[in-house]
């Protein structure tokens, strides 16, 4: 090897070699498929989803880990995701920017060419030459340029990406709802790739140099304000790492939702006249701290286990209890602090009267206490998944293993790529809904087979470890029946049985309560403490 | 109550491939210090990891003070200070808040002396432990490994790297530890005159089996060449030699 490029060139080939191997499989199996089948095949939308749709999402997601180094960093730490081993080589922050953008750029060109070549696109769809090619091209250096910048925060990262590549893609959507040529097209996309090189040059050189701001003063200091430094001392060992968790972790959700609400409210300001684009920002304010979790939930889950931490005097479910309190206490902080200041802004854009008029049209349709009631479910119901979006994978992350983490994202992420063409589908088709519908009960209680089998085998693996005390046990399934009564109990009286029979309520409430992944926790984080 | 602080069995351990530790049997009784050396890759570190439960036995059995250090985690681990080279206590903790966490878990907790540990050591209770330096931050992690007074007090390589100053310091905990009746010393360590200095007993670690294992003053004398007692640093060339060319 002569040179810096051929060098990163072999070892993104020697680290990816079975990922990128298994990523050949793709055009091989369409070039059998349009060796070996009809046009017929592919012309309707599932077809063309699950042989083009899909894995060519999870192609493209691969390349985008692969080439940013997405793989072997933390998203959610504030340093950057770079290789750090690879600033003291001895060559530019231009080569190091340029080579990985250069071969990303290549892979994604090959994946389009590749695709467009050998798919069997529907009839009648004029398919693109070079545009999405340069799309993926300009989605991957973007997401290479940002994940490689260090942050002032943890977890900005995955912010600040996903919403500058959720920017593009609406021009992109916008441009191709105006019905935008491929000239056009190459226009709006033409400069992305070098804009993305110049930020990721400024990136890697801010890395290299350790410029690497650090703004959680500034957050511990208004803490501070708010939460004056105790000094008495912890009264148990489970206060004193429930305290550790949320100075590593707790702060995040409330973090994130702080940085995001103030651009979201803004918008209230600049729609005002405008009483549909106001609900609409409203609904997108109310699944904030949802869709952050989904983001926090990274750092809760994801952190390794110190042998500091390994060696407190504690047992592992005491662990993972600190861990859930903690995430208790950010999704209320990230509530109340959605709660404190939509109002304020709902009152000075003096948008207050539209979403007041509104309720006042439901309460006369519904009436005031199920209009009071459906304001307090919806509240609660985005409550609670705020804190299930923390907590539903804390199993995985608590397992500490490379494998499963990377494994689980890679899988999820393809899995998003069949559900919406799935979804699409799904709505189109109106006698299949109506099966559905018709077998919801079987497809719940085939669900709810699966849960409780999971649930229990976990519950017999605890007990056997002695992980949970037989109190505990005891606790947690009490705790978990009465919530499950409780949603039964609250669906119950809004729905009418001639609508939903009432055992598909149990079902649905036994389904929507997490049970097997919040169990599975401590059984994951001793399997990791104690390898 | 046990007979022995550490009783590890037939202890083996592989990863992958690689045996980490092949049949290890070691009994350490109460009351003095063990030094545990051994080159790079003995597996010395993975025999301690053992101790504190960081690794589940495979093969063999692992107890200290008569508890398995992995099922009852804190029955073992309130009663061992622990301080390794590795030293990862939270950068963003103040001193001050590293010592009101770490008193939380450990009854036996002495203020008087955690605070008397602080001075000496010359540790801002304010300063972040990012900011630290490596000794100071070694020095924070012994300050509390020793404050609660541990029946065992288990330092892996916990002076690799540092000045004199504070490998003194270390050095000064662990015959301060020794001078507390009872209490038992593993001290790992590749600076073989230190373990010299203050170990009562030695064992030699090689390719994951233990090569020697018995009182200091034994080893030199079984090692006596001409008249002449030779140092332990002579004594583990030899058995490093040996090892290799049997290999």
């Amino acid at each position: 090897m002569r040179s810096a490029g051929a060098a990163i060139a072999w070892e993104f080939r020697r680290r990816h070699r079975w990922g990128l191997l298994a990523m050949m499989a793709y055009p091989l199996g369409l070039a059998i498929l349009r060796l070996s089948v009809r046009r017929v095949l592919i012309d309707d939308e599932l077809s063309f989803a699950l042989v083009v749709a899909v894995p060519l999402t999870a192609t493209f997601l691969y390349f985008v880990s692969v080439f940013s180094f997405g793989l072997s960093g933390d998203l959610s730490a504030r340093r950057s995701i770079y290789p750090a081993r690879m600033f003291t080589l001895p060559v530019t922050n231009s080569a190091l920017a340029a080579w990985p953008m250069v071969y990303g750029a290549a892979a994604m060109t090959i994946l389009w060419a590749v695709t467009r070549m050998l798919a069997l696109w529907p009839s009648g769809v004029e398919v693109p030459v070079i545009w999405p090619a340069l799309l993926a091209a300009s989605l991957l250096a973007w997401t290479q340029a940002l994940t490689w910048m260090p942050y002032a925060l943890p977890g900005l990262r995955v912010v600040i990406t996903v919403l500058w590549l959720a920017a593009i893609d609406a021009i992109v959507m916008l441009a191709l709802n105006f019905k935008a040529g491929e000239l056009v097209m190459l226009a709006i996309l033409a400069p992305h790739v070098p804009l993305a090189f110049l930020a990721a040059r400024y990136a890697i050189a801010r890395a290299r140099r350790g410029d690497e701001p650090d703004w959680r003063p500034m957050f511990i200091r208004l803490e501070r304000i708010a939460f004056p430094r105790r000094r008495e001392h912890f009264r148990s060992p489970a206060r004193a790492q429930t305290w550790l968790e949320w100075r590593q972790h707790g702060r995040s959700l409330p973090a994130l939702v702080t940085i995001v609400l103030p651009f979201e409210l803004a918008l209230l300001f600049l729609f005002r006249e405008t009483p549909a684009l106001v609900y609409e920002m409203l609904i997108i304010v109310l699944t904030t701290p949802p869709l952050m979790a989904i983001f926090a939930a990274a750092t809760v889950s994801g952190s390794t286990m110190t042998r500091f931490i390994a060696t407190r005097p504690l047992t592992s479910a005491s662990l993972i209890a600190a861990k859930l309190k903690v995430t208790i206490w950010s999704t209320l902080a990230a509530w109340l602090l959605v709660l404190v200041v939509t109002p304020v802004a709902l009152k000075l854009s003096r948008t207050w009267p539209l979403v007041i008029e509104r309720l006042h049209r439901l309460a006369e349709i519904v009436g005031a206490p199920h209009t009071a009631l459906a304001v307090l479910l919806v509240f609660v119901a985005l409550l609670a998944a705020t804190w299930k979006q923390l907590v539903q994978s804390l199993y995985i992350g608590m397992s500490g293993r490379d494998w499963l983490i990377k494994g689980s994202v890679f899988v999820t992420l393809s899995l998003l790529g069949v559900v919406v063409p799935v979804a699409h589908w799904l709505i189109a088709n109106k006698r299949l809904i109506a099966m559905l519908w018709n077998a919801g009960g079987w497809i719940l209680a085939i669900l709810l087979c699966l849960k409780l089998a999971a649930a229990a085998s976990i519950a017999i693996r605890l007990y056997d470890r002695r992980l949970l005390t037989d109190r505990a046990l005891v606790l947690a399934a009490l705790l978990w029946s009465g919530t499950v009564f409780a949603i039964y109990g609250v669906l119950a009286w809004t729905f009418p049985e001639v609508l939903i029979r009432r055992y598909v309520l149990v079902l649905i409430a036994i389904v929507a309560v997490p049970l097997a992944r919040l169990s599975a926790a401590p059984l994951a984080l001793a399997w990791n403490r104690h390898r | 109550m046990s007979e022995f602080v550490i009783a590890v069995s037939e202890l083996t351990r592989r990863f992958g491939a690689k045996t980490a530790l092949a049949s290890v049997t070691l009994s350490l009784p109460r009351g003095a210090v063990y030094g545990l050396v051994g080159a790079n890759g003995a597996g010395k570190t993975t025999l301690i990891k053992h101790i504190l439960g960081l690794l589940r036995a495979q093969e063999g059995s692992v107890r200290i003070f008569g508890h398995d250090p992995v099922a009852d985690p804190v029955a073992v681990l309130s009663r061992v200070g622990y301080l390794s080279e590795e030293n990862d206590i939270p950068g963003w903790m103040r001193v001050e808040e590293l010592i009101r966490y770490s008193r939380a878990f450990y009854p036996a907790w002495d203020d008087a002396y955690a605070e008397e540990l602080r001075k000496m050591f010359a540790l801002d209770p304010v300063a972040k432990v990012k900011s630290l330096s490596k000794g100071q931050k070694a020095r924070a992690g012994l300050l509390i490994a020793l404050a609660h007074r541990p029946e065992l007090l288990v330092l892996d390589e916990p002076s690799s790297g540092l000045d004199p100053i504070v490998r003194r310091d270390i050095l000064g905990a662990v015959i301060r530890s020794v001078a507390e009746e009872g209490r038992t010393v593993l001290f790992s360590s590749h600076l073989l005159e230190e373990v010299e200095q203050v170990a009562d007993h030695v064992t030699m670690i090689s390719g994951g089996r233990i090569v020697v294992s018995a009182p200091l003053d034994e080893i030199k004398e079984s090692h006596r060449v001409d008249g002449r007692v030779p140092t332990l640093d002579e004594i583990f060339i030899a058995h490093a030699a040996s090892a290799a060319s049997e290999a």
